[in-house]
C-alpha cells in the first residue's frame, strides 16, 4: 500500500464542523489526497492535497456540475455512468440532484469514501459497487437516539450496517450502540477525537468575581440545559453566588423562558455563538465547565476545557466516562439529575486551589496522552488501511 | 373611534389561518357570534386548505408569501390600491405609524401590507393573538373600528421574551383586552394596562359531548394516565415522564397515553427510553374528538403538567368527564382546576411533587374521589359551557 491514498471525507457541506475539519487537515498532512464533496457554503484555503469537488446551493452551479461530470463520465467511463444511472433510477426520488451529488464521486473514484453521518448511509451505499470502500463514522444523534424514536431509520441501519466496510466510532459506548443495528464488531474501530494541545496552553486565566460556570454547545434538547437551569435554582436557593453562561443558545425560547420562570436572569446568561478564541477564553476563566448532556459520544468541547485546565463536570452520558475518570481528572454525575448536579457544583465551589490543580493537571495529562490530533489521525489512517488491506 | 355601534355589529376577527377543527375556542366563538346574528369577517394571513369552513366571510389579510413573482404582483396591486382606492386611509395609517416612531420604510410597508383591512366595514377589529397586532396597531383607528386583542398564553408570556417590548406600542392604545384567567389579567396590569379595559372570558367546551355517562372506570391493576396536548416543550411532558418513572420505581403499574403530535416526539421517546418507561408510554398521535372522549372514558387520572399554559381546554374536557385531574400551577391552570376541590394543583417543574401527588390521589377513598369528580363535573358544566362564553363575548362587544 505505498501509493498515495485517495480519501473522500463526506459530511454534505463544506466547510464541516470544527472536528471534521481538523480530521480533514490531519489526513492531508499524512500525504494522502483528500477529496471533499457536497455543497460549498464558503471557500476555504486548503492545502494542495485537499481537493474540493463541490457545487454551490444555486441552480446554475448544480447545472454546471451536472454537465461537466456527465460529459467526463460519458467520454471516459461510460459503462460506470450507465451502471450508476441504473442505481439512481431504482433508488432515488430526485434523479437530477442525485446525479449532481454522485457523479463527481464516481469520477474521482476515491479508495475510501468516509461518510460522517449515518442517516445518509442508504443514499451512499452504491459506492461499494464501484470498488470504493465505505467507512461510516458513528456520531451523536444519528446513533444514540434518532433510531430509538424512528423505527424506519432503525430498519435502514439494520439493512445497511452489515454492508459497511469499516466503522469509525467516536467512543466505545457508541460502538456498542451500533452493534444493536447489525454493525460487525471486528469492523468497528474506536478513534477518539483529538486536538493540538499547544493551541490551548497559552491562554491566561482571569479570576472572576463569583463562582463561574460555563457550558458551550448547540441549541438542542440533548444538551440537557434544562437540568442545568434547574440545578442553578437549587444553587441560588442555597445562597451560593454564581454566574452561569451558556454559549450558543441565546435564541432558545424554552431556555429563555425557563431562566425567566425561575427568576434566574441575574445568574444565568444565555448568549449567542462566539468566535473560537473567545470561547477558549471564556472556558479558561471559568471555575467549572459543565456538560449536562443527555447523550454524547465524547463531547469535543470537554477535551478543550480539559486542555484549558478548567474543571469539568459532565453527565455520565454515552462515552464521557472513557474520557473522565470520576474525581481524578474531572467529575461524573448521573444524567437527568439536577439535584446531584447542584451538589457537585457546590462541592467544587468549596474546593481549595491545591485540589483544583490536582484535578486540572490530571485532566491536561489525559488529553496530552490520549486525545491528541496525532493519535486521531494515526487511528483513522489505520482504519482506512484495514479496510483496504484486501484490495 | 366615532363609529356608532349598532345592535348587531360586524366583528372582524384576525387570525393566522382559518381555525382547524381542534381550535375549539375560535370555532366556538365564530359559530356563537354568527348564531346570535352578528356579522363576522375572518381575516387570515394564510388561506391554506382548511378542514371546516366557518360560517363567515374570509379575507386574506396578507398575501406576500409564495414565489417572487406572486409577491411582486400582490405588492403592485396593494400599491395601486393605496394610491387610487384608499389614499386617505393609507395616508392616515402612515401618519399614525410615524407618530408611534416607526421607521419611514416600515410605515410604507405597513400601508401596503394592511390594504386588505381597508375595504371592510367593521365595528370591531379583534386580534385573536397579541402577536397578530405587530405593525397593525393603528389599523382599527384608520378604518374607524374599535380594537380588541385576545391574549392566549404564549403571546403574553413567551413572545415578550423573544421580542423585548414587543407590545409597547399596543399597550399605549385605547383598546379592549380579552384574557383567559385572572393570572393573565394580573400580568397585563404589570404592563400598566388599565384593568377596566381587561375582560376575563375563560374558554368553554361542549359539556354535553364531554359528559360522564359512558365512563368505563378501569378496575384492573394497570392505572391509566392520559395527557392531551401538542408535543411541545411548554407542556412539561419530560417532567411528567420523570414523575411517572419515579412511580414505576415504586412499583406502580401504569399506562400513560399522550394524545397529540408535535416537534418534540424524538425528545420524549428518548426520555421515556432513558427513564426506563418506554413500554409504559403510548404516543397515540392525533385523535378525533370521539377518540379523545373514548380515551378519557378509560382514564384514571388526567395529567396536565405544563410549564406555561393560558388555561387549557383539554383539562376542562377531562373535568367535564368527571376525571381526577392533576395539573401544574402554570398561569391559568390553577384557576382551571381548584386545588383539592375539582382536582389537584402541583408546583411546576417538580417531578417528585407530581409523583407524590399522583400517589396520594390514587390512595384516596372512593368517597373523596367521587366528591372531587362531582365538583369538577358540575363546575365545568356551570361555568365553562358554550352559552356562557357566547353571552360573555356579546357583552364584550356591547361595552
Amino acid at each position: 500500500m505505498n501509493r498515495k491514498l485517495k480519501i473522500a471525507v463526506y459530511s454534505g457541506e463544506i466547510p464541516s464542523t470544527t472536528f471534521i475539519e481538523r480530521l480533514i487537515k490531519g489526513i492531508a498532512k499524512t500525504g494522502s489526497a483528500v477529496y471533499l464533496f457536497g455543497a460549498k457554503k464558503k471557500s476555504i484555503a486548503y492545502t494542495d492535497n485537499i481537493s474540493v469537488v463541490a457545487y454551490k446551493h444555486n441552480k446554475f452551479s448544480k447545472l454546471f456540475t451536472l454537465i461537466k461530470y456527465s460529459v467526463l463520465l460519458f467520454l471516459f467511463r461510460n459503462n460506470d455512468k450507465k451502471k450508476l444511472d441504473q442505481i439512481i433510477a431504482s433508488t432515488s426520488n430526485n434523479l437530477v440532484y442525485s446525479k449532481v451529488k454522485f457523479y463527481p464521486v464516481l469520477w474521482v473514484k476515491p479508495d475510501v469514501f468516509h461518510l460522517q453521518w449515518a442517516k445518509a448511509l442508504r443514499e451512499w451505499s452504491w459506492v461499494r459497487q464501484f470498488g470504493i470502500k465505505l467507512v461510516l463514522s458513528l456520531r451523536g444523534a444519528h446513533i444514540n437516539y434518532s433510531p430509538i424514536a424512528n423505527h424506519d431509520l432503525a430498519e435502514m441501519y439494520n439493512t445497511y450496517f452489515p454492508k459497511v466496510d469499516g466503522f469509525h466510532a467516536v467512543s466505545n459506548a457508541i460502538a456498542k450502540e451500533a452493534l444493536k443495528y447489525g454493525a460487525e464488531l471486528s469492523k468497528i474501530q474506536t478513534v477518539y477525537s483529538g486536538l493540538d494541545i499547544n493551541n490551548f496552553s497559552e491562554i491566561k486565566k482571569t479570576k472572576q468575581p463569583v463562582f463561574n460556570i460555563v457550558s458551550v454547545g448547540r441549541s438542542h434538547w440533548v444538551k440537557g440545559y434544562s437540568y442545568a437551569i434547574d440545578a442553578c435554582k437549587i444553587l441560588k436557593d442555597s445562597g451560593l453566588e454564581f454566574k452561569y453562561t451558556v454559549v450558543g443558545v441565546s435564541k432558545n425560547i424554552e431556555l429563555v423562558h425557563h431562566v425567566h420562570d425561575l427568576k434566574l436572569t441575574h445568574n444565568i446568561s444565555l448568549v449567542d455563538k462566539q468566535p473560537f478564541e473567545q470561547i477558549k477564553q471564556l472556558i479558561a476563566n471559568a471555575d467549572v465547565f459543565l456538560l449536562p448532556s443527555l447523550k454524547e459520544g465524547v463531547a469535543n468541547v470537554v477535551l478543550e476545557a480539559m486542555a484549558l485546565r478548567t474543571i469539568v463536570i459532565s453527565t455520565d452520558c454515552g462515552g464521557m466516562s472513557e474520557l473522565i475518570d470520576n474525581e481524578r481528572n474531572g467529575y461524573l454525575i448521573p444524567i437527568r439529575n439536577a439535584v446531584q448536579m447542584a451538589e457537585k457544583l457546590m462541592v467544587i465551589s468549596n474546593l481549595d486551589s491545591q485540589n483544583k490543580n490536582k484535578i486540572t493537571d490530571q485532566a491536561y495529562r489525559t488529553i496530552n496522552e490520549k486525545f491528541t490530533s496525532d493519535q486521531m489521525i494515526a487511528g483513522m489512517i489505520d482504519l482506512y488501511n484495514s479496510v483496504l488491506k484486501d484490495t | 373611534m366615532s363609529r356608532k355601534i349598532t345592535n348587531k355589529p360586524t366583528i372582524g376577527i384576525v387570525l393566522i389561518s382559518v381555525p382547524s377543527y381542534s381550535e375549539t375556542f375560535f370555532q366556538n366563538k365564530i359559530k356563537g357570534l354568527s348564531q346570535n346574528g352578528f356579522n363576522v369577517i375572518l381575516f387570515v394571513d394564510y388561506l391554506k386548505n382548511f378542514e371546516t369552513r366557518p360560517p363567515c366571510k374570509i379575507i386574506r389579510a396578507s398575501n406576500y408569501d409564495g414565489s417572487k413573482l406572486n409577491r411582486l404582483l400582490n405588492a403592485s396591486k396593494a400599491i395601486l390600491s393605496a394610491i387610487f382606492i384608499n389614499p386617505i386611509k393609507s395616508f392616515k395609517l402612515f401618519k399614525l405609524d410615524r407618530k408611534d416612531g416607526l421607521p419611514f420604510k416600515l410605515c410604507l410597508k405597513n400601508v401596503i401590507r394592511n390594504q386588505p383591512f381597508f375595504k371592510a366595514h367593521i365595528d370591531w377589529l379583534h386580534f385573536g393573538f397579541g402577536t397578530l397586532t405587530f405593525n397593525r396597531e393603528n389599523v382599527a383607528e384608520v378604518i374607524n373600528a374599535k380594537m380588541a386583542v385576545s391574549f392566549r398564553g404564549f403571546d403574553l408570556y413567551l413572545s415578550p421574551l423573544k421580542h423585548h417590548d414587543c407590545y409597547a406600542t399596543l399597550f399605549d392604545k385605547n383598546i379592549r383586552y380579552h384574557v383567559l384567567c385572572n393570572e393573565m389579567k394580573t400580568t397585563l396590569k404589570t404592563y400598566h394596562v388599565n384593568e377596566e379595559k381587561i375582560r376575563i372570558i375563560p374558554p368553554a367546551i361542549d359539556v354535553d359531548f364531554f359528559n360522564s355517562s359512558a365512563v368505563k372506570r378501569n378496575e384492573s391493576e394497570i392505572i391509566n394516565f392520559t395527557t392531551v396536548s401538542r408535543l411541545h416543550w411548554k407542556k412539561g411532558l419530560v417532567y411528567t415522564l420523570e414523575a411517572l418513572a419515579i412511580l414505576k420505581n415504586k412499583g406502580l403499574n401504569f399506562k400513560f397515553t399522550i394524545i397529540g403530535t408535535g416537534e418534540e416526539q424524538e425528545r420524549l421517546v428518548f426520555a421515556a427510553y432513558q427513564l426506563g418507561i418506554l413500554d409504559d408510554v403510548i404516543f397515540a398521535g392525533k385523535y378525533s374528538k370521539e377518540q379523545v372522549k373514548d380515551q378519557l372514558e378509560q382514564t384514571n387520572v388526567y395529567i396536565q403538567y405544563s410549564t406555561q399554559e393560558g388555561f387549557c381546554n383539554a383539562v376542562l374536557e377531562a373535568q367535564s368527564m368527571g376525571l381526577l385531574c392533576v395539573v401544574s400551577n402554570a398561569e391559568g391552570l390553577s384557576e382551571n382546576v381548584l386545588h383539592d376541590q375539582t382536582g389537584w394543583v402541583v408546583q411546576k417543574r417538580n417531578p417528585l411533587a407530581l409523583a407524590d401527588r399522583i400517589l396520594k390521589v390514587l390512595e384516596l377513598s372512593e368517597d373523596k374521589k367521587s366528591n372531587v369528580r362531582d365538583r369538577a363535573r358540575m363546575r365545568a358544566k356551570n361555568e365553562f359551557n358554550l352559552s356562557i362564553q357566547e353571552t360573555s363575548f356579546i357583552e364584550f362587544y356591547k361595552s
